[in-house]
């Protein structure tokens, strides 16, 4: 086999490949690919894993795999950028937020300025998910591949790319794909703007308040205590309700409020965004990683079925074991005759039993009877060689397959005579392949071809009177 | 190879016969392997023993042998017999084997006999044998010293029929005349042609014969079962291809005479080739060759089939009724969907395809609008090329699954299963590729969707199950 290179591809590369094969062949036509078939036939395994062994050949062959590494390299560049963007936007998401500090920051304004978009995004992807669209891979994720496509312009590059999103989505794993991508990508703007908050509380002086025209300020102590519950839970500061009722009164100069509220609002952002977007993004990074590697070939498709018999031969021959030594040993040994002064005579030989027998023969026509096992064989021989007869007729069956068996006794019995022709019995019965067979087998016996008759009439006529 | 030294014990069998009877072209059929040996018309083309594996699920299961044909039965086994009185009266007593070896020993068995000695070597060296037998012969004494001589291994015989359809065949005669010798378990197996279950039957047959050798014949039976129904499913998704193909093609023409008719043999061509294509793939997907003897007797010359597909006339004799289009004077078997035809394809189709297309199928209804304003038409493939081209299609498979005897019958096997596709409606999936003229390939820029992909699915599912009901 071709020697692998480093950055040898995986298993679900390697299948990806085989895929992309596939549809460059259902398009192009076979390739040639015989070196790639050997290589698989000596790799041995399943058939699937002769299948890759092929495409691996062929995928080398025809700059496949170059490509599929070059996508690799694509995807972690299209990855990279939106990555970087995305901690961009959330850096700035922060900062317009939270302004610069000559105006005082509204909590809850800001609360949802920072969450409110990723929370219903989160619920649009949550009801795509439920309802098992096929689209339900969240925009982020198609931007993503949008990306890499538009990186990868090849023709090999696309190719592997419509191959690669047939191959996941027949298994549903495209959206789990996306779906990745666009967690990893919130996640990356969450902590962007976690970090932005977290810089701008050092650097920036903030005050923060609430208002309200007609919600009364229990209320919001109520929501600040609720949201703040959990990010409590892990030793985060949450303004008390003294702190929230003044904050919305009037600017809290109190450098105790100003913390609280500071840790209350990078808490919320870290609970409600960063953690879950984190946890998805395992989540789905896993489910998605540990079904690809599952992800076989689908072998039933006819583009992998013809490669079956090739590749998974259903036999291997063993060869030949007890090889033929007569170098055409069928010697044409052309018979002395005897002086035959004996009555005419027919014989058949290995005639059918539904033949009737003996045919309207002439009289003084002896009829030497059917022969077709050794007892009347012996005595057909004796018979003829204690009185050879002048003419002697052999009938034989033209539908049957001569061979040396029946050829030799014809020889034997023709020997017995002065003259000897053989009756075709059924041998102008139309497209007898055998019938060749039968002119080639008494050519070899020394017969000339007008020493053989097909036609019945004219075979007892020869009996009756010999030549006129 | 490497698998051989791990498997010494797979079942031996030989293929042994008189000469000239099919023992080569069952070895090919029972391999898979179309190029083993050689084969002809001609007596005697088998001169030496070659073996092969039959491999199933990476195992070798069985090893066959093909042997030459006996040739001199008679003569070999008198002088057999006389081996055994000489034994005898020298006080020695052979039994069936000991007087096979004994004669194997001799010089005659490198010399006059060496065809028939290679045979006997073998069957000794074997677990069992199958005797072929070319039904069409008479059974004659030399058959029966061959069988006596066979038997003398004392080995399994399982006598095979070959050729028992041929008009000529003396099936009982043979039946009678093997009975009589004990051989009661004979099986018919047309070596070239052979049944749908022949193979099952056969092996089925060994394996009681041989029961220590039962497991490996049941996965023999078991894999070359599920090799075909995966075979099977392949093709009718190669059918469901093209026919998604053909439906979905979609042409707009300018509106005069003879651009139209320019554009329709356009259309009729590619609808030829698509229907080729996918008899080659068909072909090849049972592994016929052009060059098969096989072949020959499928319903196609050279690989082609001998009507073309708008030649009103063949319609005509697969049953199928001329759709409106087509009758309306597009005898060239294109269906002129215009404008208003399209439209009129009711509320209830367009609010079908757009639960299934989305967007796409209002652009596609959107562009067919702007195209009556300005004054197009729109080519499609009529519904009767579409029935023709499944049932020419399925006829084939069945032709092929029975690796050629269904040919001599031609569109018969299909006519009950396939009703519906001579007059009924077309599948749901037709009309939803109708829909989606980028779904065609015939004029090669295909959109590999996963809709148009469930859809060839859907059809294949489909077309599946009326071959089974067929088979």
């Amino acid at each position: 086999m071709k020697q692998i290179p480093d950055h040898s591809p995986d298993r679900f590369e390697r299948r990806w490949l085989a895929e992309s094969i596939r549809l460059l062949e259902a398009g192009r036509g076979p390739l040639a690919d015989a070196d790639a078939v050997r290589a698989s036939r000596r790799a041995g395994g399943e058939f699937e894993d002769r299948v890759l062994v092929r495409a691996l050949v062929l995928g080398e062959r025809e700059g496949l795999l170059d490509a599929l590494r070059d996508w690799r390299g694509f995807e972690r560049l299209g990855l990279l950028i939106v990555a970087l963007l995305a901690l961009l936007s959330g850096f700035g998401m922060a900062l317009g937020v939270l302004g610069d500090g000559t105006r005082p920051v509204n909590v809850v304004w800001a609360l949802g300025g920072l969450l409110g978009l990723h929370l219903f995004g989160l619920l649009i992807w949550l009801i795509g998910m439920s309802l098992g669209g096929r689209d339900a891979g969240g925009l982020l994720g198609k931007g993503w591949q949008w990306l890499a496509r538009r990186l990868a312009r090849s023709a090999s590059s696309i190719l592997l790319g419509r191959a690669r999103t047939d191959f996941l989505a027949s298994a549903g794993l495209n959206r789990w794909a996306l779906a990745a991508v666009t967690h990893l990508v919130w996640l990356l703007a969450l902590l962007g703007a976690f970090v932005g908050m977290v810089l701008l509380f050092m650097l920036r002086g903030y005050q923060f308040t609430w208002e309200t025209t007609i919600l009364s300020g229990d209320f919001f102590a109520g929501l600040v205590a609720g949201l703040g519950w959990l990010p409590g839970m892990l030793g985060l500061e949450v303004p008390d309700v003294q702190t929230v009722q003044a904050s919305g009164v009037g600017i809290v100069a109190s450098e105790d409020a100003r913390r609280a509220w500071a840790q209350w609002l990078l808490g919320c952002v870290l609970v409600y965004g960063v953690v879950p977007r984190g946890l998805l993004w395992a989540g789905c990074q896993t489910w998605f990683r540990r079904k690809r590697a599952a992800l076989t070939l689908d072998l039933g498709l006819p583009g992998y079925l013809v490669l079956s018999d090739r590749l998974m031969p259903a036999s291997e021959r063993i060869g030949v074991t007890d090889p033929d030594h007569s170098a055409s040993a069928r010697g044409s040994s052309r018979q002395t005759h005897l002086p035959g002064v004996g009555a005419p005579t027919i014989v058949g030989i290995e005639l059918r039993p539904e033949r009737a027998w003996p045919p309207a023969i002439a009289s003084g026509v002896i009829d030497g009877g059917r022969v077709d096992d050794r007892l009347q064989r012996k005595d057909a021989l004796a018979r003829l060689a204690a009185m050879p007869p002048a003419r002697l007729l052999l009938a034989c069956d033209a539908r049957l397959s001569p061979d040396r068996g029946s050829l030799g006794l014809i020889g034997e019995m023709s020997a017995c005579a002065a003259d000897c022709r053989i009756w075709l019995v059924d041998g102008a019965a139309p497209d007898n392949a055998r019938l060749g067979h039968w002119m080639e087998g008494l050519a070899g016996l020394g017969f000339e071809p007008g020493q053989i008759i097909s036609g019945e009439e004219q075979a007892l006529k020869w009996l009756a009177h010999g030549d006129e | 190879m490497a698998m051989s030294d791990k498997m010494p014990s797979a079942v031996r069998i030989a293929l042994v016969g008189h000469t000239n009877t099919g023992k080569t072209s069952l070895m090919r059929t029972l391999t898979r392997d179309g190029r083993f040996g050689e084969v002809s018309s001609r007596p005697s083309t088998t001169r030496h023993v070659e073996g092969a594996r039959l491999i199933a699920d990476n195992e070798a299961l069985v090893e066959l042998y093909d042997t030459p044909g006996m040739e001199d039965p008679v003569a070999l086994l008198e002088q057999i017999d006389a081996l055994v009185d000489a034994a005898r009266q020298s006080g020695e007593s052979l039994d069936g084997p000991a007087s096979i070896a004994r004669f194997l020993e001799l010089p005659e068995a490198e010399g006059r006999f060496e065809q028939e000695a290679k045979v006997l070597r073998q069957m000794l060296a074997s677990d069992a044998g199958l005797f072929v037998v070319d039904a069409r012969d008479p059974v004659l004494a030399k058959h029966r010293d061959e069988l006596a001589l066979l038997g003398r291994c004392a080995r399994p015989l399982l006598p095979i029929l070959n050729f028992v359809r041929d008009p000529e065949a003396n099936e009982p005669a043979w039946r009678d005349a093997l009975a009589r010798l004990g051989l009661h378990a004979v099986i018919r197996f047309d070596t070239v042609a052979p049944e749908r279950d022949g193979e099952r039957v056969l092996y089925g047959k060994l394996a009681t014969l041989l029961d220590a050798y039962r497991p490996a014949f049941e996965k023999l039976i078991a894999s070359r079962e599920r090799e075909a129904l995966a075979r099977r499913g392949a093709g009718v998704h190669l059918i469901a291809e093209m026919l998604i193909d053909v439906a979905a093609c979609r042409l707009r023409v300018e509106a005069d005479a003879s651009e139209l008719a320019s554009a329709i043999e356009g259309v009729n061509q590619r609808v030829r080739s698509r229907e080729q294509a996918c008899v080659d793939a068909l072909l090849s997907l049972y592994r016929f060759g052009r060059d098969d003897v096989e072949t020959g007797l499928l319903p196609l010359i050279e690989g082609r089939w001998e009507d073309d597909l708008f030649n009103p006339e063949t319609l005509r004799t697969m049953g199928v009724k001329l759709g409106g289009g087509a009758a309306a004077g597009a005898a060239a078997g294109l269906g002129l969907d215009l404008m208003v035809g399209g439209l009129s394809l009711g509320v209830a189709t367009a609010i079908g395809a757009l639960a299934g297309g989305g967007w796409q199928t209002l652009r596609h209804y959107g562009d067919r609008l702007r195209g009556k304003l300005a004054g197009h038409q729109e080519l499609t493939v009529d519904d009767a090329i579409l029935r023709l081209l499944a049932l020419r299609a399925l006829d084939l498979l069945s032709a092929l699954e029975a690796r050629g005897h269904a040919a001599m019958t031609p569109f018969k096997q299909a006519a009950e299963a396939s009703a519906d596709w001579r007059e009924g409606l077309l599948p749901p999936s037709i009309a939803s590729a109708r829909a989606h003229p980028e779904w065609s390939g015939l004029f090669g820029t295909m959109a590999l969707e996963p809709e148009r992909e469930a859809v060839v699915g859907a059809l294949a599912t489909e077309l599946g199950k009326l071959g089974a009901a067929g088979a």
